[in-house]
């Protein structure tokens, strides 16, 4: 294996790492403040794609940089609006029920996310084009590293830092973390409880949509995108510890270098590596990397 | 909740009748129905089977796993292996299944068990269940990603008696038998002290281990008694549908006995039972309702989980305890 | 409390027995009111678009065959199954219309669910016809007299394609593949380089070189780590056997790499034009093989107005070919039950067997041996366009299916040339 081959690994396993990560950060952010597992959101990024799609689509032609971006927040903000919705008929109505229960229920969401889908958008596979400046490679030497996985790896680092700052350093974001660490004493020293879950729900669907946004040139749009990330985004969260965006920040990328890695090594058992390094990290460390043990 | 809460109120005798009950029915079912629909009843008892064997985790004992179709599908690829490549009768085949599963479900309950419970522990019977599938659809010798094909139902020698199953509906016939067994099996489980034990583990797992009851050894032993009893209903699907694939292993088909068991209700022994029959006529009654499947169930699961969270017979028991006010 | 929950559960059992056996069309069979054809394709899942197509083509012949004044008197009704792309749910769907006294069936894309229906056609008493599964197997060893393939053979179709690699790319020696890690996709592969090592010495006097080829993860949405495989080869020419939505994402990943413009041709094996309306501008040109392409079969009349019946039912000028295939079953199944005057198995499968029928893309013949259909194979060459549509074809050809066509072999293993 040359240098070039290395750092070519190196930069599909971040840009992996950092798709599923943009996918992940939502789900792990509702499961840390509502302790709710919310399988339907691989649907949600999903709808935010194909909402971005749409929208390429009036406007027509390769998307600008701006325009791109300018969708995928379009994308978030319909979809947070979706998620309250949701939140209203669906999850509020689970607070306190069984974990099988929620699961199942989040489970039956995502079929109608998929159902919904196919009758809103049919079922044509469907491609955006990324913009002109995001088409084409960086050559490093001898290795080729293309502009839209270099761009997916700056949305993920960005999103990432964002969200750290939002949750550490701003008070809204503060209150999120206490109150996910004890929703009781909140509410005891007069914390509108009820009022950061619904915002946090919205961040989450918001966050959703906006990964389906970003991603959205990053592979075919069909009714089945939501069951391609599902496990991926699953694994992430539970190797970087539920609840933890930074964790799943750094699960994704573990587990994005292991599995490349491990193609390499392995080419005959593709996801082989994948399921290993998660039953094992789970096995040596139950509450994930950076994950608390009390949940 | 009330009482011997597993059981919903009633008692050996009341089970006996309706397990009675519904084996009767459901051998009668290939003289009022034809070829195609019995195919679907040999489907909704196995599926009844591996309903009730999820409900012994989730329901008796606490523990929910969202892999199960691990060992469903494990049974379904022994069988096929043991009849087709090492051409082993048919019962020793079954019973080797049924073995495989607890295997592995021991194998998978010792290391899953001694580090997590709760959601960890059902994100890791998933993360194993689609280890599992990976491997089947990898290997070759299990026919990779399209399985294995062109099963034979197989002949039963007992003594100087032969059966032969792939004549008419006689392996419907043993289906029943088998699963019928397999219930009874699973209920006499429900009655034992251990499965008290199990009832006192679900509800506070701290103060039975204060009473003695050790608490994992338990749970490994109901999650390897029900791996073995999934494996066997799998394993009857090898000769049935005559084709097993990678999919009987997809996180998907684990779903499934969650589907029955919460529809019908997971505090009731025969919930899982019931939630089998509805969700497979339901299945049927929406099949030319092409392409609307998945809103159909989604919508259909959403409301019964939201509106109804005690199933169909949480339901019914809430409406006949008004029916006979007293 | 016993005494009540015994009685209302007994109470409620008994009437859902009741109401289940009451539920019409349980138990009827054929012979009488219409001929009912089933159709078990996949109406749901990843394979439900190609299977949308099955079912318009399927519908359009038979509202065709009806207004002509149906089969031997009686009008034909289609009995439509969801397969899911899964054996487990085609066979449940197949026992229950064999059940309900169904015999004759169309359908079937996944190579996994035709070899499946084989044993249970047979078992059963039914006929089935796939329509545009892929797999060699069921002209092998995994043929059942009850199973006919109406369209390209795996062998005749990439055979061609080798074929036509030879004579237009006669310099082009150095081939590669990018293959689904599956049967399917290997088979594709190893068909398409006997086909190499066969036209290549003989048409372009020259030896091919045939690399490894990049064994792709299937049902993934991820290629990079295979496209950079590809990368470090240095072929001048790749078969790709990756197909739907995965070959659309491949191609868009690939994109980034600038992998396709490595390449001098590529040639794909049967995506049409799929890829190419997913793709439109980003589409890298390309060959591919067409079940059926409209242009090409202009002046036929039966192709003329099925052109034009399936743009008024469905608005798409472009049937992508599984709808001929589905269209050219149910006038095959047509002909077999006029010529027997009968509809039992027996009779069709006879009739069935050697015939010879008039179809969307011209003559077909149904081979006696193998119960293969010996048709020209189609391919197009299809470039990405600035206008709406996104893609336009520029050549078309077809190929004679017998000079392409492997011998039948029921019952043996397909052996192939290997580099």
């Amino acid at each position: 294996m040359q240098a070039a081959d290395i750092v070519t690994l190196l930069v599909n396993s971040l840009t992996w790492a950092m798709a599923t990560f943009l996918v992940a950060a939502g789900l792990t952010l509702v499961f840390g403040t509502l302790h709710i597992l919310n399988f339907s959101h691989g649907g949600f990024f999903m709808i935010g794609a194909y909402l971005a799609y749409s929208l390429a689509n009036a406007i027509g032609g390769a998307p600008s940089i701006a325009m791109y971006l300018f969708g995928s927040l379009v994308a978030g903000v319909l979809v947070a609006v979706l998620g309250l919705v949701v939140d209203r008929l669906v999850l509020r109505r689970l607070a306190g029920v069984d974990d099988a229960y929620v699961l199942i229920a989040t489970y039956a969401l995502l079929l109608v996310c998929e159902g919904s889908t196919k009758l809103l958008w049919g079922l044509n596979y469907h491609s955006v084009q990324p913009p002109a400046s995001l088409d084409g490679a960086w050559l490093l030497g001898n290795a080729v590293l293309p502009k839209l996985s270099l761009f997916i790896i700056g949305a993920g680092v960005i999103v990432f830092v964002a969200l750290e700052y939002c949750l550490n350093q701003t008070r809204p974001g503060r209150l999120v973390k206490a109150i996910a660490a004890d929703p009781w004493m909140a509410r005891l020293l007069g914390v509108n409880v009820r009022l950061v879950y619904t915002a946090t729900v919205a961040l989450g669907f918001a966050l959703a949509g906006l990964a389906g946004g970003l991603l959205v040139s990053n592979q075919t749009l069909s009714p089945t995108l939501a069951s391609a990330f599902v496990i991926q985004a699953f694994g992430v969260i539970i190797i970087g510890g539920m609840g933890s965006i930074a964790g799943a920040f750094f699960g994704s990328i573990l587990l994005g270098i292991i599995d490349a890695f491990g193609q390499w090594v392995l080419p005959g058992l593709p996801g082989l590596p994948f399921f290993l390094a998660m039953t094992l990290i789970l096995l040596l460390r139950p509450q994930g990397l950076m994950g608390r043990r009390n949940h | 909740m009330r009482g011997s809460t597993f059981l919903g109120g009633g008692g050996r005798r009341r089970d006996a009748l309706i397990l009675l009950a519904v084996v009767v029915l459901g051998l009668c079912v290939p003289s009022f129905l034809n070829r195609g629909l019995v195919f679907i009843a040999g489907m909704i008892w196995i599926n009844a089977v591996f309903g009730l064997s999820f409900n012994l985790l989730f329901g008796l004992s606490g523990v929910l796993s969202f892999g199960q179709a691990m060992f469903f599908a494990a049974g379904a690829y022994a069988t096929a292996v043991f009849t087709q490549q090492f051409a082993l009768p048919f019962i020793p085949a079954l019973l080797l299944s049924a073995l495989v599963g607890a295997l592995l479900a021991a194998v998978v309950g010792l290391v899953a068990l001694r580090r997590s419970e709760g959601v960890y522990f059902a994100i890791l019977t998933l993360a194993f269940a689609e280890l599992v599938h990976l491997l089947i659809a990898n290997t070759a010798v299990l026919g990779r990603n399209d399985g294995l094909a062109g099963l034979q139902r197989p002949a039963l020698g007992l003594g100087g008696w032969r059966i032969d199953l792939a004549a008419g509906d006689n392996f419907y016939f043993f289906i029943v038998a088998m699963c019928a067994l397999l219930i009874l099996l699973i209920r006499w489980i429900v009655d034992t002290p251990f499965g008290r034990a199990l009832q006192a583990v679900k509800q506070d797992p701290e103060r039975a281990e204060f009473l003695g009851i050790p608490v994992r050894k338990h749970r490994l032993a109901i999650f390897t008694l029900a791996g073995a009893t999934t494996a066997t209903a799998g394993a009857l699907v090898a000769p049935w549908a005559q084709i097993v694939t990678p999919e009987l292993a997809h996180w998907a088909n684990s779903t499934s006995p969650i589907l029955y068991t919460l529809l019908g209700g997971s505090a009731y022994f025969w919930g899982p039972v019931l939630g089998a029959v509805v969700l497979s006529a339901v299945f049927y009654v929406t099949r030319t309702l092409v392409g609307m499947s998945d809103m159909v169930t989604g919508l259909l699961l959403l409301v019964v989980v939201v509106s109804l969270p005690g199933g169909i017979l949480g339901l019914l028991t809430r409406l006949t305890r008004g029916e006979g006010k007293r | 409390m016993n005494h009540i929950d015994r009685r209302s559960v007994l109470k409620y059992s008994a009437a859902a027995a009741a109401a289940a056996t009451g539920l019409p069309g349980l138990v009827r069979a054929q012979g009488s009111g219409p001929l009912r054809i089933g159709l078990i394709t996949p109406l749901s899942g990843p394979q439900e678009f190609i299977g949308s197509y099955v079912k318009n083509g399927a519908e359009i012949a038979v509202e065709q065959i009806n207004k002509a004044g149906g089969i031997l008197g009686r009008q034909v009704a289609l009995e439509i199954r969801d397969d899911k792309a899964n054996p487990a749910a085609a066979l449940a769907a197949a026992r229950e219309l064999l059940g309900s006294g169904v015999n004759l069936h169309i359908g079937g894309i996944s190579s996994a669910v035709v070899l499946a229906l084989g044993p249970v056609m047979q078992q059963e008493n039914g006929v089935f016809f796939t329509c545009g599964a892929g797999t060699e197997k069921m002209n092998h060893e995994n043929y059942s007299p009850n199973l006919f393939r109406p369209g390209d053979s795996p062998d005749a179709r990439t055979r061609a394609q080798a074929k036509l690699m030879a004579q237009k790319y006669p310099d082009i020696t150095r081939w590669t593949g990018l293959v689904p890690d599956h049967e399917y996709g290997r088979t594709t592969w190893s068909i398409f380089v006997d086909g190499l090592l066969e036209f290549y010495p003989s048409i372009a006097k020259k030896k091919p070189e045939i690399l490894d080829p990049i064994l792709m993860p299937y049902g993934v949405v991820d290629y990079r780590n295979s496209i950079t495989q590809a990368l470090r080869q240095q072929a001048d020419g790749v078969f790709n056997c990756t197909y739907g939505g995965d070959a659309i994402t491949m191609f868009q990943q690939a994109r980034g790499f600038g992998l396709m413009n490595r390449y001098k041709v590529i040639c794909d094996a049967a995506n049409e034009f799929l890829v190419a309306r997913g793709l439109k501008q980003q589409f890298p040109a390309q060959w591919t093989g067409m079940h059926y392409y409209a242009e090409a079969n202009k002046g036929n009349p039966l192709s003329d107005r099925f052109l034009a019946d399936y743009q008024a039912k469905t608005k798409d000028a472009e049937p992508l070919g599984w709808a001929a295939e589905a269209h050219a079953s149910i006038y095959a199944l047509k002909q077999a039950i006029e010529k027997g005057k009968s509809t039992e198995t027996a009779a069709v499968i006879a009739n069935l067997k050697g015939m010879t029928w008039q179809t969307v893309t011209g003559p077909r013949t149904l081979r006696a041996e193998d119960n293969q259909a010996i048709k020209d194979v189609e391919m197009v060459y299809i470039e990405p366009a600035a206008t709406e549509k996104g893609y336009k074809v520029t050549q078309y050809v077809k190929v004679d299916g017998k000079s392409v066509i492997f011998p039948p072999a029921p019952g043996k293993k397909l052996t192939l040339r290997s580099a």
